[in-house]
């Protein structure tokens, strides 16, 4: 079930409903409600992989359990890599398994032996295996970290890891965030509901405008690149930025939204990221979940930036390079993470990675200085830059479309594959990145203005603009589900 | 929760008030001309309206309709004489035109090609070759004075019937309901833009569930299902020719023969019937000849036809 469905319109409000009117006296009850709603949730995609929800889910509370339960140092490594080797293990087979047989086929041609592989398999990838195994992860590291103790409440536990608005696509919580809201009473406020509501349609209209609507375009040119010239090229990734960040921070403000409705609150995954002033602030505003993550359980018990320069240099390449991998199996996104290390890099050795890390672009006035513009917009070419390769479906064809830029320089203008008027799409970009600006210091609240009136009118307006911009013959799923 | 509940569907209906209102300001979606059968049976819109047809989300495609005392959409009335030079074009939505304006229509753009001869448009959406004989039929004193009647056929689309009676299932939408479910503008917005289509399709899905499930055929039994239908469909045409009248010297088909089967242009040659082909002109065209939003022919495209009709009647009439 995706959010942006018929079926989650119909889901949502039965579930909110039951949640708040029948079930509100009872804990244990509305827990064990949340966990069925989310596996109906999940199930309605393919119920087979509700198992390995399930196993995950277990193997993590057993292990949480007796990680706990010894003090011998030892044994509790021992059982934290127990959670490890299993959810590693899912992913290294749901994920993985073809890339590394393809992958020592390839290196075996390279050295001039021709392999036959029979071990490809044909394995479905079940969505959102990279988020929920992270998730459970974390919860082990908690507690060997002795950041946390492990629950007894298996309900609550499995309601927790497979709590539906983030189960597929994030933000990846942290057990000391969500579990405890899990297992202790909510309680209805209006606030919070209504402020649910203004994010779920916040999310919705970057799906369903920014993201969907440029998705045709973007297809179009990565999938025909060798025909166009250099603006069009250019165009294919400024747009594939906005459609990533329309469809993955739009995902992440409906779940965040949707948590909301249920009392829960989840933490901040995006924070306008395309207003970073450089690449070090751009990971502290995209997808902070998993960056934090990498920075909590890879980053700082690798030493972090404490163990000399060479080993912080070694350690941000190696985190880069994981997060390239986590995002799929292609040489492609481990291409995307290592180009992220030589850019993070040298922001690092400058001493500039956290110096925006409290602040906003225009933090005390209205607009940005030329300095900030300049540095907003060199950040977002490097950025955009690299998702030639997020984005291409092989390191060759990244390569050849940046070829393209050399081989077919110039200008032309460019057709929707659709036959679409080109420029709407470019007022509508003009148009968010300002809107964008003004909300740019709460993206918890993207209605943020003192008159009902006015916000009303915003409200209709963001309404007008998804039907404006609706196209029933798309692919609605997100991006991200993929990863 | 009280209070969420309430004000959620104050703000609702607040907003779908907001919406009414953009759609109507911004002109977003087309208006319905309304239809009705005649005293003849034949049916066709309510004479005298006029209105706007749009396509798309944001208006890709916005033109101007005008039905004429004779209930088609046309820049003239219909009033055949014995002494000028008629022609009659007898079709569907394509010859309708609704999505060009009606001073734009292929009559018009023939009438430019030819100054003496006038052209009247007898189009409407959905008609097949049943309604068209029909018409012709009835309204037979005035189709006498037409020197000569194209008419469109479609034949996978056209030949279902071997008789002509008012569909109902279409007459419905003169239904009072219907009627003002199409005054709510956003509504038709919403259904124009396909919003709606999901929970058409999940009760159709619901409804079919309980249907039994059709089973895939081989391509052998495909094509054998495909030659009855053919066969069904020529027989269909022998029926309502014999029983509406076809006169061979003035009535020509216009088709596009790269979508007809060769049978039946086999069992047209073999029986003298006249037709006017266009798909080799529009194939042969390096412009789109259709709308990007929908199949309908576009301006470049009904030029084509109108060409491909004048063409024909350069090279076969002459004034009776």
């Amino acid at each position: 079930m995706v959010f942006n469905s018929l079926g989650f319109f119909i889901f949502l409000p039965i579930v909110f409903l039951t949640y708040w009117l029948v079930l509100k006296k009872n804990l244990k009850v509305q827990n064990v409600f949340l966990l069925l709603s989310s596996y109906f949730f999940y199930g309605w995609w393919d119920w087979r992989f509700l198992s390995l929800i399930f196993l995950s889910t277990v193997v993590d509370y057993c292990v949480g359990i007796q990680i706990e339960k010894h003090s011998n140092a030892k044994t509790r490594k021992q059982w934290l890599w127990c959670s490890i080797v299993f959810n590693v293990g899912l992913l290294a087979f749901f994920k993985y398994f073809n890339f590394f047989i393809a992958s020592w086929v390839d290196a075996c041609a390279l050295l001039g032996y021709d392999i036959k592989s029979k071990w490809t398999l044909r394995i479905l990838l079940p969505v959102g295996i990279s988020f929920y195994t992270f998730q459970t992860m974390s919860y082990a590291f908690d507690i060997y970290y002795k950041r946390l103790k492990p629950t007894t409440d298996f309900l609550g536990f499995a309601a927790f890891v497979s709590f539906f608005p983030q189960l597929v696509a994030g933000p990846i919580e942290r057990a000391s965030n969500l579990l405890s809201q899990i297992l202790n009473k909510r309680t209805f406020s209006y606030e919070q509901c209504v402020s649910g509501l203004k994010l779920i349609l916040w999310g919705l209209f970057k799906k369903v405008v920014i993201a969907d609507a440029l998705a045709p375009i973007v297809d179009d040119i990565f999938a025909n690149y060798s025909t166009y010239p250099a603006s069009t090229l250019l165009m294919g990734i400024v747009f594939f930025s906005f459609q990533v960040y329309g469809d993955f921070s739009g995902y992440t403000d409906i779940a965040i939204g949707t948590s909301k409705l249920f009392g829960i609150e989840l933490m901040s995954n995006f924070k306008f990221p395309n207003f970073s002033r450089n690449v070090a602030e751009y990971w502290q505003r995209w997808h902070i979940s998993l960056s934090t993550w990498f920075r909590h359980y890879i980053y700082i018990p690798l030493g972090g930036s404490r163990a000399g320069k060479l080993k912080s240099i070694r350690n941000i390449a190696i985190i880069f390079l994981v997060s390239g991998f986590w995002h799929g199996a292609n040489w492609t996104f481990i291409f995307w993470g290592a180009f992220h290390a030589l850019v993070f890099i040298p922001v690092f050795l400058m001493g500039r990675n956290t110096i925006y890390k409290h602040t906003v672009i225009g933090q005390s006035s209205v607009f940005p200085s030329f300095l900030e513009i300049g540095q907003v917009l060199l950040t977002f070419a490097i950025v955009s830059f690299s998702r030639i390769f997020f984005r291409s479906p092989s390191i060759s064809d990244a390569f050849a479309y940046i070829g393209c830029f050399f081989t077919n320089p110039g200008y032309a203008p460019y057709q929707h594959p659709s036959g679409y008027r080109m420029l709407d799409y470019y007022i509508l970009i003009a148009v968010f990145v300002i809107y964008e600006y003004l909300i740019r210091k709460d993206e918890r609240q993207p209605f943020k203005f003192k008159y009902k009136a006015v916000r009303f009118i915003i409200y209709t307006i963001v309404i007008m603009a998804m039907l404006l911009f609706y196209d029933s013959n798309i692919d609605r799923s997100f991006i991200y589900f993929q990863f | 929760m009280k209070a969420l509940i309430l004000k959620s569907g104050l703000y609702l209906l607040l907003t779908l008030v907001a919406l009414e209102g953009y759609v109507r300001v911004f002109h977003l979606t087309k208006d319905y001309p309304s239809r009705y059968v005649d005293v003849k049976g034949v049916e066709k819109w309510r004479p005298n309206q006029s209105g706007f047809s749009v396509t798309g989300n944001r208006r890709q495609n916005f033109s101007e309709y005008h039905i004429n005392s004779s209930g088609f959409n046309s820049y003239r009335e219909f009033e055949p004489t014995q002494d000028a030079v008629e022609l009659a074009l007898v079709g569907d939505s394509f010859i309708e035109g609704f999505h060009q304006n009606y001073y734009n229509s292929i009559g018009h753009k023939i009438e430019t090609h030819l100054p003496d001869v006038n052209v009247y448009e007898f189009g409407y959406a959905g008609y097949d070759f049943a309604d068209e004989l029909h018409l012709v039929h009835a309204y037979k004193d005035l189709f006498d004075n037409i020197d000569y009647v194209f008419l469109g056929l479609k034949f996978e689309n056209d030949l279902y019937r071997d008789a002509y009676h008012v569909l109902q299932e279409r007459m419905k939408l003169e239904s009072p309901l219907y009627k003002n479910l199409r005054k709510i503008k956003i509504l038709t917005y919403a259904q124009s833009i396909g919003l709606l289509d999901p929970i058409r399709n999940a009760i159709s899905h619901i409804l079919n569930l309980s249907a039994k499930k059709t089973t895939s055929t081989t391509t052998q039994h495909k094509q054998h299902i495909e030659a009855e239908a053919h066969a069904k469909y020529i027989e269909n045409f022998k029926t309502l020719i014999t029983r509406y009248g076809y006169d061979k010297d003035r009535f020509i088909l216009v088709l596009d023969t790269a979508k007809t089967p060769q049978i039946f242009l086999n069992y047209l040659k073999r029986y003298n019937f006249d037709y006017v082909d266009v798909s080799e002109d529009l194939k042969a065209s390096k412009r789109p000849t259709t709308l990007i939003y929908d199949m309908h022919w576009n301006n470049h495209g009904r030029n084509i036809v109108a060409k491909c009709i004048v063409s024909y009647y350069n090279n076969n009439f002459t004034k009776k």
